[in-house]
């Protein structure tokens, strides 16, 4: 009783609340600990039960499938597959995402131009675009455009250039032939240069304000050098024109119609979200910035790629990344008109007896690699150019 | 108040935990064989669940003439569908009470494993790798089928030696796409796979003309070119070429880990053959009743000498064989009605023919 003293004596265990927020938390962990164990358990029991084996040893299991534009052998084991899948899903990833970024600003900076036509063509294309399933589309290129191209008894030849068929179209590669190290001794000296110009160029851009150039200055260099280095190197490299046979073409570069169907679903899909993402970017510049840039006298074109563009590039990052998980995931669509991407492979092996669980869950760990390693860069990327303050 | 509620519910996972935890460390005790050897009690339960159910869940074709299809009514018909009709009426009494579930080949162990089918009757070929690694019992063999080519009747292919260079069109997730792969190199004929999940797109590719061959069952391929469309020049515009690339034992497939239930499926499934060796139809099956044979009226669920039926400890009814064979009809009746000369399909009973006419279908004796 008595005075109230001002004590800092600590409440028992049961009722302090710093206490207690860690012991739920904890007991909350272990919870999901015991869950996940559990559905584990079950998992494996269930397997055993059904004698589906519960190890990884089915990805050395020999494949018993081919892959088609590839050196794949189906007695190369399951794993090799897996690989070449998730190859192929790289492939029209990659330049998938590059393609949809640029059709996807051009877009979205048409979609704001001052021109009726363009602006009115941009955002038909958006609208339209971003409402159809991607699924849909793959298949509508697929199955309505590329398989309709002329049937190889009756593809069309450019010359001995290019060869159009639903088979594919095939222009000239070329490959190296002969002994390619001094050639490849050239080249790794050209890139060297090259980066050594572009630093040189930009340094003296910021000591003199004289325009840099260093893009045509880097490739210029490495032109020069790699053209010394052929003849240096005797010639090394030829072109392989198309020769069309009756069942296809031999010889050249082949670009298949599913991959083409897919990359341009893809493309357009993705682009038309990008380029709402860039029209919201760029009004989201100050519009004062637009205005100083006016009044420095600077033309349309100039305002927009030194002023505007820089700044919206820094707000779109992060929602930019984020089409570009939705396009490296919406590849697995490729299935549905057989591209041989990684979803693909892995369906094929789990029909053909590698156990479902496993399998899965090595599928989703190559799509989170992939996923992972696009976030990790556009993160780089976003805080390299982020806003130090205001 | 709060915090007393939260570590009940904690301590309630727990407890729940640590029960499914021993259970499961008891059945991952034994291995594969010991769980069969234990089936009654080991998920020997299928039999009566689907007695309780009152209703039989079958996997599959949907996109196969003769053997799973669907007409334009949208009902079922098919070699394969008439299979599953004779486990129901075995099993329940009932040849209608069947939910059938079409499923694609690269879903149908996957469906089959996790449950949402008791039985998988959809032209599925009998492998070494699916029996052991698949989680699948097969039962008696159908219908003896073999993997052909088909092409365009005006291309000059007349066997896989003159295909090098092909594109040849293939399902994914079929013996098909194996049996393509190992025939090709053990001729050392190259050739470019392209696979799909459905006939839909594939059959676009063959007509556009992308690929330059159909590899699938001989019986399929049949199914498929009579249905050919006469815009595209109906079925004289295909041919399928004379080799047959494997051996494709077609039957019904069941989980594996239940022997009540798969042996009790196969019974069911070997009636019809038997009825046939009998002389039984659907016809006559009233009349064979009252059969002196004792043999038939065994296998009919008749009564013998001693007043009382037989029963062989499967769980069926004693008159299943009668039940089947009045509302499905014996193995002859169901080939000629789905695949037989008489239908689209126009398939010669060949090997599938009975042992007495020299061919393989041959069924244990029901006694």
């Amino acid at each position: 009783m008595s005075a109230n003293p001002v004590v800092t004596r600590r409440p028992p265990p049961w009722r302090d609340v710093r206490v207690l927020r860690v012991v739920l938390q904890l007991a909350f962990l272990a919870g999901v600990g015991l869950l996940v164990l559990f559905l584990y358990f079950n998992l494996t029991a269930s397997l055993r039960r059904l004698g589906i084996q519960t190890g990884w040893g089915w990805l050395d299991e020999p494949s018993g499938f081919a892959i088609p534009d590839s050196d794949f052998r189906s007695s190369q084991p399951i794993s090799d597959a897996l690989i070449e899948g998730a190859v192929n899903t790289l492939k029209v990833s990659a330049l998938g995402i590059v393609l949809a970024t640029i059709l996807g600003v051009v877009v979205g900076v048409a979609r704001l131009s001052t021109n009726w036509l363009v602006r009115k063509a941009a955002a038909a294309f958006v609208e339209t675009i971003r409402n159809i399933p991607v699924l849909v589309i793959i298949i509508f290129w697929y199955l309505a455009v590329l398989l309709r191209l002329p049937p190889i008894s009756s593809a069309v030849e450019w010359g001995d250039l290019l060869v159009l068929s639903n088979r594919g179209l095939v222009v000239p590669k070329i490959v190296g032939e002969g002994d390619q190290a001094v050639f490849g001794v050239f080249i790794v000296a050209g890139l060297a240069a090259a980066v050594a110009a572009w630093i040189w160029r930009t340094r003296r851009f910021d000591a003199t304000g004289e325009p840099h150039h260093r893009v045509l200055w880097s490739g210029g260099v490495v032109l020069a050098v790699a053209l010394v280095g052929f003849f240096a190197g005797g010639m090394p490299l030829a072109v392989s024109l198309p020769e069309r046979g009756d069942l296809g073409t031999r010889e050249g570069f082949r670009l298949a119609p599913e991959y083409a169907a897919l990359l341009i679903a893809l493309v357009l899909y993705t682009a038309s979200h990008i380029a709402e993402i860039v029209r919201g970017s760029i009004l989201a510049v100050h519009r004062g910035q637009g205005e100083a840039a006016d009044a420095l006298g600077l033309s349309g074109f100039q305002r927009l790629r030194l002023v505007i563009l820089p700044q919206a590039f820094r707000i779109m990052i992060p929602p930019l990344a984020n089409q570009f998980l939705n396009l490296t995931k919406n590849s697995s669509l490729g299935v549905a008109i057989s591209y041989y991407e990684v979803t693909r492979v892995t369906r094929i092996a789990v029909s053909q007896a590698a156990p479902a669980p496993q399998a899965f869950a090595v599928l989703m760990a190559i799509y989170l690699f992939f996923s992972l390693t696009i976030a990790a860069i556009t993160n780089l990327v976003d805080r390299r150019l982020a806003y130090k303050g205001r | 108040m709060r915090v007393h509620r939260l570590l009940i519910l904690a301590a309630a996972v727990f407890l729940l935990a640590g029960c499914y935890h021993s259970d499961d460390e008891e059945d991952a005790a034994g291995d594969g064989t010991a769980t069969q050897a234990q089936g009654g009690q080991q998920g020997g339960r299928l039999l009566s669940q689907v007695q309780d159910r009152g209703q039989l869940r079958c996997g599959v074709n949907d996109a196969v003439p003769g053997f799973g299809f669907v007409t334009e009514g949208g009902e079922f018909e098919g070699f394969d569908i008439d299979f599953c009709r004779v486990v129901a009426a075995a099993i329940l009494g009932d040849a209608e009470a069947v939910e059938f579930v079409p499923l694609t080949a690269e879903q149908r162990f996957t469906a089959l494993q996790a449950g949402e089918v008791d039985v998988l009757i959809r032209n599925t070929t009998y492998t070494a790798s699916r029996d052991g690694s698949e989680g699948a019992t097969f039962l008696h063999t159908t219908f003896y089928d073999g993997q052909g080519m088909m092409v365009r009747a005006d291309s000059e292919y007349q066997s896989l030696e003159d295909m090098g260079g092909t594109t040849v069109c293939v399902l994914s997730g079929t013996t098909t796409e194996l049996n393509l792969e190992s025939q090709f190199q053990a001729r050392d004929v190259d050739y470019t796979p392209l696979t799909f999940e459905d006939n839909e797109p594939l059959q676009q590719a063959f007509v556009q003309e992308r690929c330059d061959g159909w590899t699938s069952d001989k019986s399929q391929l049949a199914g498929v070119r009579s249905n050919w469309p006469e815009n595209q020049g109906g079925p004289e515009a295909l041919r399928i070429l004379d080799e047959t690339m494997s051996k494709e034992p077609l039957g019904p497939v069941v989980r594996d880990g239940d022997q009540e239930w798969a042996q009790a499926v196969n019974w069911a499934v070997m009636a019809p053959i038997q009825a046939e060796e009998f002389g039984v139809t659907s016809d006559n099956v009233q009349e064979m009743l009252e059969s002196e044979d004792p043999e038939i009226a065994r296998f009919l669920g008749q009564p013998g000498e001693d007043g009382a039926e037989f029963d062989s400890g499967l769980g069926l009814p004693a008159d299943y064989a009668a039940q089947v064979i009045e509302n499905v009809g014996n193995y002859a009746e169901i080939y000629d009605r789905n695949v037989g000369p008489d239908s689209p399909l126009d398939l010669e009973r060949g090997i599938n023919a009975l042992w007495t006419e020299g061919g393989l279908q041959y069924v244990p004796p029901y006694r």
